[in-house]
């Protein structure tokens, strides 16, 4: 007899483990299920922080907090959405301080906050530069608190769908190698992202965009897919995070000159304009020839070494370990780098998809809270307060409705598809097509986009598909075969490549992460105010449109 | 470049051991984890290791290199590959192997949640506000909370290669994190349970915890900490306990270590009588001076000064704790490194400027 549940969780990162805790507290028998454990996984290399209007640095509120989101999202972002997480920002934010959170503090005892990017109040509440870190720790004690049990090291691979409803997952054991279902009346994804498209970025190994592949592949659509955000400083050569937080303390940006180059881009807000913003000027910079070896640099010398101690003391073991630079002497190497998918699997306020009993939750989600361009901050929010959300719907939901089927044939067509791949022997290793797709993503469907450089990427992904469809997997072993669960991940990776060209080619016009400064330069509200959403059919994207939510604020110009 | 390694294979089903060698064309910049990357794609698809962030802070490539546990992610290739050496790699000790490099960490994870690793802040209610607590306080668990909970400590452990079931350092210093911080009102019970067999006085204080851990999180000093709070609440029943009293009562009365008393002190006069014989052969060499009279030291004073001292300043527990060698060291490479080193100086990269204003005075300047 296969186990069942309440409620599965696929992914234990913050928004996992969050639905997870809120499930548990709601009544329901919940279980993760997670490639990784809980605390491997890649909320915790969130460095800066975590945006809620407890005004412990200046006079704020949530509306402003609203609007500033509202705006940088380009007003793609639905405002109703964006309103629930602001409002229920500062409680939520209490609740993870109650549970132990490590928070940096003001003189005064509150919870610290810092200024970050586009941000009209000082409103990231911080640990250092390591708050995903302490967030991630803190929620799994929780975890262990309420002893919710984790399937650690299983590989998510397919949804199990039965009268219309998703009623479980089939996952492959790592440790002992085997497929696995596990029934749930709900199921939440809480995967995260799919930075691993891209080859410079800050995201980890395990960023290959399971569950938005898991979606598509059971028809729920994709919403938003062509906003991949680039972070402005990610470090050279690697790609490893910078935090947002070093400029949020007084970092500034460079040229190669010494020249605090976004004077001619972001006059007012200069080194704490958007994300979206900055990418493009200093790739502007770099592609005019005033970068260093294709980098900027993210000067903190200024700052003296006692404040980058103490409080960027993780960038700098991060840019001395990986770059040879002490950021007390040197300016550090930085260019823009793929580091968060604004769009994700389509859900509604409390995370439900359009299929019954499944929601989603954080990166793999698009409620829509970021629209365009995210805000630095506005992250870690989201996993905490949306996955609160949707773990408390899936469980209501499940603690209403009582059966749960698994047809055997479901997991039998699984294991005769698995053979296949494992059986043969002859061909390519998936390596080269994963590089490939990842060089060519970041060539062509970078910060900037020209339409020939995207519909030449549509021919890439659809030729390195076919070569995918005769991949070999080395490793024929049971215990800790990763060689399999790689190629597998690609397999999702290369379906959401396909889904982002085609919204990208869709959207006719510069809004937020989607610049196409030589066809379209301007944002076009009146045809393209409204979100792309992707679905699978018969091995292929197709596009639909959905408008944008608005209850406050109509779109203006977007300045910093 | 060329990087060349020797890898500890490991197959659980056939349980076959071997050493292979690998050489492959990497970049300067590469890691240990980029390596095994390499290898993994263009060598051997079946080699098994744990990676995700590549950025020192998921903690899943914990590993040894050398003998010694490292973060793979975290060790650069380049002066290695230049030096010539080849080093070995292996699975973290003190685990069972599951496959190559990939090591059962379930045994850790036990003890972690033994710790009973959440915060219990009793009856207090802050409301709908945070807890107030001055940046002083939280500081005092920064060094535990930078734990990633990799296992390059318990790797490492020499007590727990003879006792399976000692908590360790990682476990210890989860449990420091919680009663160093003043939002938890269970600090009592807490260091009751960790003070158990198995728990806080059976390290032995040998620091390749402190040396291996790849975060500065310095478990050993989290150790004593919990020692030294263990005491403050007068939880001192343990042998650990009382043999680390010894010593202060000792050296604050007569200057130095009266080891003849130090055994019935810390195991109780009726368990000592069983160590009399060895005592006595230890006298016949000469190894222990006679107990009477005892031998006051010349400057008793300046260490009863010490003491006094230390209570005047309330650094009673966990506040008294110095933090080890180690530590100091790493504390002043981490204050800046070299304080003459100015970081505009000459050779440096040229002062920000904004246009119009920096390129206007450096043209004056000149």
């Amino acid at each position: 007899m296969d186990p069942t549940h309440d409620v599965v969780v696929i992914g234990a990162g913050c928004a996992g483990m969050r639905a997870a805790i809120e499930a548990s507290d709601s009544g329901a028998d919940v279980a993760m299920v997670s490639k990784i454990h809980p605390v491997r996984s890649h909320s915790g290399a969130a460095e800066g922080g975590i945006n809620a209007a407890l005004g412990n640095a200046s006079e704020d509120d949530p509306v402003k907090h609203a609007y500033d989101t509202v705006k940088g999202s380009d007003y793609l972002g639905d405002q109703d959405a964006i309103e629930i997480l602001c409002n229920e920002a500062p409680g939520d934010v209490y609740e993870l301080e109650h549970w132990g959170a490590v928070f940096s503090r003001t003189p005064d005892g509150r919870i610290a906050q810092r200024p970050f990017g586009a941000a009209g109040e000082p409103r990231t509440a911080y640990a250092a530069d390591i708050t995903g870190h302490v967030l991630i720790h803190v929620l799994y004690e929780q975890v262990m608190k309420r002893d919710i049990l984790t399937y650690e090291e299983y590989f998510a691979w397919k949804l199990v769908i039965e009268d219309g409803r998703c009623q479980g997952v089939i996952a492959w054991d790592l440790l002992n190698g085997g497929l696995k279902s596990i029934g749930a009346k709900t199921v939440i994804l809480a995967t995260g992202g799919a930075g691993r498209l891209y080859t410079g970025t800050t995201n980890a190994y395990a960023c290959t965009g399971d569950g938005m592949a898991l979606a598509l592949r059971v028809g729920v659509p994709l919403k938003d897919m062509e906003m991949m955000q680039f972070h402005p400083t990610t470090l050279s050569p690697t790609g490893v995070l910078i935090t947002e937080g070093c400029r949020g303390e007084g970092a500034y940006l460079l040229n190669k000159d010494g020249e605090r180059f976004l004077v001619r881009y972001a006059p007012n807000a200069m080194e704490l304009a958007s994300r979206d913003v900055i990418s493009r000027a200093e790739q502007t910079e770099i592609d005019e020839g005033r970068g260093l070896d294709g980098n900027v640099l993210l000067d903190l010398r200024h700052l003296g070494a006692e404040r980058i101690l103490e409080r960027l003391h993780g960038t700098r073991e991060l840019s001395m370990t990986f770059a040879g630079v002490d950021p007390i002497y040197e300016p550090i190497p930085v260019r823009p780098g793929a580091h968060y998918h604004m769009g994700g699997v389509d859900t509604d306020v409390w995370g439900q998809t359009g299929l019954e009993g499944l929601y989603a939750a954080g990166e793999v989600a698009c409620v829509s809270v970021h629209g365009a361009n995210r805000l630095g901050g506005n992250a870690l929010m989201e996993t905490i307060t949306y996955g609160k959300r949707a773990g408390r719907h899936a469980a209501e939901w499940a603690l209403a409705n009582t059966t749960i089927d698994v047809p055997a044939s479901v997991e039998a067509d699984a294991e005769r598809e698995l053979k296949v791949l494992l059986d043969r022997s002859d061909g390519e290793r998936p390596w080269r097509i994963r590089d490939e797709l990842a060089r060519t993503m970041h060539e062509n469907f970078g910060v900037f986009r020209r339409e020939d450089q995207m519909l030449e990427q549509g021919d890439v992904v659809r030729g390195l598909r076919e070569r995918y469809e005769r991949v070999v997997v080395e490793d024929k072993g049971d215990v800790f075969n990763t060689d399999l669960t790689q190629a597998l991940e690609l397999g999702f990776l290369l379906e959401l490549a396909e889904c982002m060209v085609v919204c990208g080619l869709a959207r006719k016009e510069s809004r937020g992460a989607h610049a196409r400064p030589y066809d379209y330069p301007e944002r076009d509200d009146e045809s393209f105010l409204r979100h792309t959403l992707v679905s699978w059919e018969d091995g292929a994207p197709t596009l639909d449109w959905r408008p944008v939510t608005m209850t406050k604020w109509q779109p203006e110009e977007r300045k910093y | 470049m060329q990087v060349a390694l020797k890898i500890w294979r490991f197959d659980a089903v056939a349980g076959e051991r071997k050493l292979v060698d690998y050489e492959i064309d990497a970049p300067e910049w590469v890691t240990l984890l980029d390596v095994l990357d390499l290898i993994k794609d263009q060598v051997d698809g079946t080699l098994a290791y744990r990676k995700s962030c590549r950025m020192m802070i998921c903690g899943s490539c914990g590993m040894r290199m050398d003998g010694a546990a490292v973060l793979a992610c975290k060790i650069r290739m380049y002066d290695i590959a230049q030096s010539g050496h080849i080093p070995v790699i292996s699975a973290m000790g003190n685990m069972p192997i599951v496959k190559d490099l990939v090591t059962d960490m379930q045994p850790f994870w036990g003890k972690i949640r033994a710790m009973s690793p959440w915060l219990q802040p009793g009856y207090q209610d802050p409301g709908e506000k945070e807890f107030v607590v001055s940046e002083e306080q939280m500081d005092t668990i920064h060094k535990e909370s930078l734990c990633i909970m990799c296992g390059c400590c318990v790797s490492e452990c020499n007590s727990m290669e003879s006792d399976p079931e000692f908590l360790g350092p990682a476990a210890l210093a989860k449990g420091m994190r919680f009663v160093g911080d003043v939002r938890d009102h269970a600090t009592v019970e807490r260091l009751q349970e960790y003070s158990g067999q198995h728990g806080i006085w059976d390290c032995t204080r040998c620091y390749f915890c402190q040396e291996r851990c790849p975060k500065g999180v310095d478990p050993r000093d989290a150790i004593a900490k919990l020692g030294a709070e263990a005491m403050k609440e007068g939880i001192d029943s343990d042998m650990g306990a009382k043999h680390a009293k010894w010593f202060v009562t000792s050296s604050k009365t007569t200057g130095w270590l009266r080891e003849t008393e130090l055994v019935p002190k810390t195991q109780g006069v009726a368990r000592s009588l069983k160590e009399v014989k060895f005592a006595m052969g230890l006298l016949k060499h000469g190894k222990v001076p006679p107990p009477i009279p005892p031998h006051v030291a010349k400057d008793v004073d300046e260490a009863r000064a010490l003491f006094d001292l230390v209570s005047q300043q309330g650094r009673g527990g966990a506040a008294g704790i110095v933090q080890g060698e180690h530590a100091l060291e790493r504390l002043e490479f981490e204050q800046g490194g070299n304080p003459d080193r100015d970081p505009f100086g000459e050779g440096s990269f040229p002062e920000p400027f904004l246009p119009g204003q920096g390129e206007g005075e450096e043209e004056a300047e000149s």
